[in-house]
């Protein structure tokens, strides 16, 4: 019994995706009558029909109370989560009592940056984004309602079965030589052949990286790039998923042979360097600012050019098209999320594939439009704070000093095929306007503010959402030149194929651990500032048996440890950094810490109290983590900070004081001032 | 952390009972549909918007769940719903209140009627957070009393209870708890009605008028398992000096007599009650199974085996029958012939806090949490609120509801066929100055006048002698902040130990009330944890449960300077150990 479910203020239906339980009760509620025959519009229509006086309430509670439904609980303990994104109101529901509300509003969060990493700055106008999600053709909708729906079910799949996803970090294959050849490779041999080739089209490779199921073999960044983020990451994870779905049954050659492949002893192993560009110094070097601005959009009848908002085609299942995904990017000017990209997801066998993220030829438009959208953002801003029209023009950045910026970008505008005569008369007119002055100026102004950036997001849209090109020469990476960096990275793995997908499933094991720490059970260790984990794995599958078996107990210990997580993160909400629980027969432990760069161990701080239906904790949806380091961080001037997590499951029977032992022991050995994890 | 400070009233926020059936049509405006409204100064159109929306959101969750809506939560407000029919029963306060604070809310909301200020201002009568977080009972504090007094006090109820009409009753000194013979949460509506009555002159009523205004007496409605709880208090009525004549009627002849004036349930239902085993003692308090040693008579419990110890009725259909027969014509009798006149509605919505919340009463454990809640009664008490509102605000619509009133305990079992009807029974307070003698009483008890005599003569002289003790006694200094806090919470008594009570929650004790009442609720949702130590950058704080009892702890100074990275040596962890050893003086075993 779940759904989740997107709805406009006019409870328009955006988006649904519900299990066949829930499907069948809202057929069963809606009565058999309703044409169930012809799938999709009876059911929306139903859905829709049953859920707007929900929907229809909340848009009445904020108008007038400015409060609105964050959950319902009902006696028989369904639960209804709702989040308003915008215009835009989010509803979750379980009713089969495996997930909680916080499970819910996590799912909500991650929903909403699915579709921002799909859609881009087009989020930031509600009447834009709602044409995107609902398509007027019924063919359209239904094609792009089934790929959010099973990049929704391929994300739930990863959360209740991956650790990397329980947790919200990234999790590398632990084979220091391969690894580092791999990287090698990528950097020498594919990335450079492919930025020197001419049939890229323009687009230039700034990542690439190899995953074994979720896990990442190997990532390069090239000297340019800017550090991908690990909430983009995880994102781009689920959505290869997504396209090429691990089959974690099916895909496990021979178990046998885990021994004498990684009977290397613990210490061998190492972790390469990720890549030149260090992804950890972001944190110290990166200018503060704040995350993404939200912009609002409330005029209903803003106007678009007609022409331009002809519906946007979905790719055609061409497996050479490569995704547009829009993701954050930071340079020495700045933050600028959303920014647009192509996403090349090359299968290379089952279960391993090659990723390439390439900047495509036009990307400089959209740092120039997320420019202006923040400054008309921040001078509506300004005037709804009530600030004298003259005044706000006149705050930083002044519209004087986008002026003749807009006015250029609008003339280069012109010369290409991007239409922009709407654009350019909002913008005249706003020019006109904010000379005036007189009565009612400032909200004429906001009005207009508004006006600018939803023709800002529609000319964005144009750019980067509606498949640019000729049909004959759609800008891309030749298929030829796909074709040749598969076979190039196939032709090396070659040999290392098979390995690989058992050593995805047993990265590391308990089996190593059991001597030097008798009575623990398993562990989970994150380095929050990278956005990396590790843990010994816990796979349970028919196939696959963990060291602790397969059947009850090890489904056990794992509902132990999936609850753990959550448990500590609602005290970690709390402010509470370090948390040791007696549970039955088990000793679990959680610790929170910051270090410096050299590895020494900083003060426990403050940690900010967050109320009850704040954004979840994690890095996938909402980057609480990089929120926790900035905090922290005010006090730590000068200073690069890292934030580390480790988490443990102990017999109850092992005395406390050898589980902190123990704690501690893993906390160092397992990142070193290096960062090496020896294991 | 400063939305934690606010006064009760604050986190209160709304109360209100909504009736949807009163709004069909297009014209129907809300606000007819809207029975109560807390607070009543609200304007009326956000009384409209808030029942209006909440009734609408809410019934349309429920037809998508098939099932009522427990807990609506808003950005600032959280509500616990209770729906039934049209109706809509709603408590709001803010977000910060833990769950289980709002649950517990729920319980007792039914219980409000039109004195939901009563209900509040008890609420809010100088009990601290901590004890908010447990809906613990206010105790007085032992440690200043001398112990001879507790036990004087135990005495007292069970001299009282040599009466066969007594079943059970407790003894109050201010607002609390001295000694109790009833279940915490029976005891817990008695302190609330008792709080509502202190401030009101004594109504001389009448059968008790010849013992003054001290005297007051109420009808009261107990579920089958209170009354059963109550009946197997094992009390030896063999040192009665006043042998009713129905001691030795046959048991089942009495059953079928016509009115319950002749059926003294007491006696009838002792033989067949198998509860009367020992573990009903154990959950009295301490002075009283100290003293209960005296009056309790093994011959008592030996007819029956002890039973497994479940806290359900035993009642089989066969033995269950009669009593419902019977009890629409007792429900006539408690309201119309005991002649307390105006005073009977106004009773009436107290009285069904008596017939509240079955579950709580068997619960122990669970029942203080408060995790589950039975709302079986809503209906009866929406009745009897609903007249109230009507004759006690002068709303002047409605007046059919009076003729209702009678009817819900049949209503009640028609409708849950399955559920045991409420047992009328008379609630008599004796109060002498702040201290008050509760007894619930069998209601012929109030027609008894010799045993209504025997009852006052004899608790007198004890009962002025036990207030000008505790009169005397001064208020327990609270001793120089030590160097720890504690709290210790017993479950099966719902009382509450701590070094930090009666104290206003002063800012240094916020991190400790903070992590308790997280630990608490963490306790109560995950059955299989033992201990806990959580911390945070002010305070590390130790939680430890046993089926009996939570003890939470905190350790004052030391270093709290810690890197917060797993080190054996760091102080957290030294907390059970150091709660262990300190605690034991203030009679708390963690061993």
């Amino acid at each position: 019994m779940k759904c989740l479910l997107i709805s406009s203020q006019s409870a328009e239906v955006l988006f649904h995706w519900t299990d066949p339980e829930f499907y069948q009760n809202v057929q069963a509620q809606y009565g058999a009558s309703q044409e169930d025959g012809h799938g999709l519009p009876a059911f929306e229509d139903s859905i829709s029909t049953l859920f707007a006086p929900i929907i229809i309430s909340c848009i009445t509670m904020v108008d007038r109370l400015g409060d609105s439904y964050t959950s319902f609980t009902t006696e028989n303990n369904h639960i209804y989560v709702l989040h308003q994104f915008d215009e835009c109101l989010y509803i979750a529901v379980n009713g089969d009592g495996e997930e909680g509300e916080g499970d819910l509003r996590r799912k909500i969060y991650v929903m909403k940056k699915m579709i921002e990493v799909m859609f881009g700055m087009v989020t930031l106008s509600s009447n834009l984004l709602k044409r995107e999600l609902r398509p007027q053709d019924t063919e359209q909708r239904a094609r792009l309602w089934e790929h959010l729906q099973s990049l929704l079910e391929t994300y739930s799949h990863l959360r209740e079965n991956d650790q990397s996803f329980l947790v919200e970090a990234v999790e590398r294959l632990i084979h220091p030589t391969l690894c580092e050849q791999c990287i090698e490779f990528l950097e020498r041999r594919l990335v450079q052949q492919l930025n020197s080739s001419v049939e890229r089209a323009g687009e230039e490779v700034l990542h690439a990286f190899i995953l074994v199921h979720t896990k990442l073999l190997a990532f390069y960044s090239s000297r340019n790039a800017s550090t991908l983020s690990t909430s983009d990451l995880l994102s781009l994870i689920i959505m290869s998923q997504n396209m090429y779905p691990s089959n974690t049954d099916q895909d496990d050659p021979n178990p046998e042979d885990i021994e004498s492949t990684s009977g290397s002893g613990p210490e061998s192993f190492y972790t390469p360097e990720p890549s030149p560009t260090d992804m950890d110094s972001r944190s110290s070097d990166m200018p503060v600012r704040e995350s993404t601005p939200l912009f609002e959009f409330v005029d209903p009848d803003v106007q678009m050019a007609e022409d331009s908002l002809h519906t946007l085609e979905v790719p055609p299942p061409d497996p050479s098209t490569p995704r547009r995904v829009f993701l954050e990017v930071s340079l020495k000017d700045g933050l600028f999320p959303m920014m647009p990209h192509s996403m090349y997801c090359l299968p290379l066998w089952p279960g391993i594939t090659l990723v390439l993220l390439t900047k495509i030829p036009t990307s400089a438009v959209a740092m120039s439009v997320y420019t202006f959208l923040e400054a008309f953002a921040k001078l509506e801003k300004r005037l709804n704070e009530g600030q004298e029209g003259p005044a706000a023009t006149r705050g930083q950045p002044t519209i004087h000093d986008i002026r003749s910026k807009l006015d250029k970008f609008i003339k280069a505008l012109g010369a290409s095929e991007i239409q922009s005569a709407q654009l350019q008369n909002v913008w005249t007119d706003f020019k006109n306007r904010i000379g005036r002055g007189g009565p009612g100026f400032n909200r004429e102004l906001i009005r207009s503010c508004k006006n600018m950036k939803t023709q800002l997001c529609g000319v964005y849209r144009q750019c980067f959402l509606i498949e640019s090109g000729t049909a004959d020469s759609p800008r891309r990476l030749s298929p030829g030149l796909q074709e040749r960096a598969q076979t190039m990275v196939q032709d090396k793995l070659m040999d290392w194929k098979d390995f690989l997908l058992v050593k995805s499933k047993r990265n590391i094991t308990m089996v190593s651990y059991l001597e030097d720490f008798p009575g623990l059970i398993h562990f989970i260790c994150v380095d929050r500032s990278t956005g990396q984990m590790i843990a010994p794995s816990l796979n349970i599958t028919e196939r696959n048996v963990s060291e602790l078996g397969k059947g009850p107990l090890a489904q056990f210990i794992k509902s132990k440890v999936w609850s753990l997580v959550s448990t500590t993160r609602r005290y970690l909400q709390k402010g509470y950094s370090t948390v040791t629980l007696r549970d039955g027969d088990f000793y679990f432990c959680y610790f929170l810490w910051f270090e410096n760069e050299t590895g020494y161990k900083l003060e426990a701080g403050d940690i900010p109290v967050l109320p009850d239906d704040s954004a979840p904790i994690g890095m996938l949806a909402w980057d609480y983590y990089r929120k926790l380091l900035r905090y922290y961080s005010k006090n730590h001037q000068g200073e690069v900070v890292k934030c580390y997590e480790l988490l443990t499951v102990h017999l109850g029977v092992i005395p406390t004081e050898v589980i902190l032992q123990h704690c501690r022991q893993l906390a160092s050995k397992l990142w070193e001032p290096s960062r090496n994890p020896l294991l | 952390m400063a939305e934690l400070v606010l006064p009760y009233s604050r986190r209160c926020n709304y109360f209100f009972l909504y009736d949807g059936s009163k709004v069909r049509g297009e014209s129907d405006q809300t606000r007819e549909g809207i029975c109560y409204f807390y607070p009543e100064e609200t304007p009326l159109d956000r009384q409209e918007l808030l029942c209006g929306q909440l009734a609408g959101a809410g019934r349309c969750v429920s037809e998508l769940s098939s099932s009522p809506v427990r807990i609506l939560n808003l950005h600032r407000n959280r509500f616990a719903i209770r729906m039934e029919d049209d109706l809509l029963w709603a408590l709001g306060c803010s977000v910060e209140s833990p769950h289980r604070q709002c649950l517990y809310q729920l319980n007792s909301q039914e219980t409000l009627a039109s004195r939901w200020a009563q209900y509040l201002s008890h609420l809010q009568s100088g009990s601290s957070e901590l004890q908010h977080i447990f809906s613990c009972l206010t105790t007085i504090d032992s440690t200043n009393v001398d112990p001879l007094l507790l036990l004087k006090a135990a005495l007292i109820l069970q001299a009282c209870q040599r009466c066969p009409l007594v079943l059970a009753g407790c003894i109050l000194f201010k607002g609390r708890v001295v000694s109790t013979q009833m279940s915490p949460q029976l005891t817990m509506k008695v302190m609330v009605h008792e709080s509502g009555t202190y401030t009101k002159p004594q109504r001389p009523n009448g059968q008790s008028s010849s013992f003054g205004s001290a005297v007051s007496s109420t009808a009261v409605f107990l579920t089958p398992s209170e009354l059963q709880y109550l009946q197997s208090t094992p009390v030896d009525k063999d040192f009665s000096s006043h042998s009713t004549p129905h001691k030795n009627t046959p048991l089942k002849k009495t059953r079928l007599s016509r009115t319950l004036s002749d059926t003294p349930s007491s006696t009838e239902s002792e033989p067949s009650d198998p509860g009367s085993s020992q573990s009903p003692q154990k959950l009295l308090s301490p002075h009283l199974s100290e003293s209960s040693v005296y009056s309790s008579d093994p011959s008592q419990s030996t007819p029956n085996p002890p039973p497994p110890q479940s806290p359900e009725p035993p009642l089989s259909n066969g033995k269950h029958s009669p009593v419902e027969e019977s009890l629409e014509e007792s429900y006539y009798h408690s309201f119309h012939s005991n002649g307390e006149g105006g005073s009977q509605i106004d009773n009436g919505g107290d009285s069904s806090a008596f017939g509240e919340n079955s579950h709580l009463n068997g619960g122990g454990v669970d029942g203080a949490c408060g995790e589950e809640f039975n709302f079986r009664v809503a209906k009866e008490s929406h009745d009897n609120k609903v007249s109230e509102e009507v004759s006690g605000r002068g709303c002047g619509r409605v007046q059919g509801h009076e003729v209702e009133t009678p009817d819900p305990p049949r209503s009640d079992a028609f409708e849950h066929p399955g559920e045991s009807p409420l047992i009328p029974m008379t609630l008599y307070l004796h109060r002498v100055k702040g201290l008050v003698l509760a007894l619930l009483v069998e209601p012929h008890f109030l027609s008894d006048k010799a045993s209504m005599e025997e009852v006052y003569h004899s608790s007198l002289a004890s009962l002025n002698g036990l207030e000008a003790h505790l009169r005397s006694v001064s208020p327990g200094v609270p001793g120089a902040p030590g160097p720890y806090i504690f709290a210790h919470f017993d479950c099966i008594q719902s009382t509450l130990t701590s070094n930090l009570s009666g104290r206003p929650g002063g800012a240094p004790e916020r991190p400790f009330v903070r992590a308790t009442s997280l630990l608490h609720s963490h306790f109560c949702n995950t059955e299989t944890l033992q201990e806990a130590i959580i911390r945070s950058a002010g305070a590390a704080v130790y939680g430890t449960r046993s089926v009996a009892q939570e003890t939470y702890f905190q350790q004052h100074g030391g270093s709290l300077r810690n890197s917060g990275i797993p080190n054996h040596q760091d102080s957290a962890f030294s907390l059970p150990g150091k709660a262990r050893h300190r605690l034991l003086k203030h009679g708390v075993n963690l061993l």
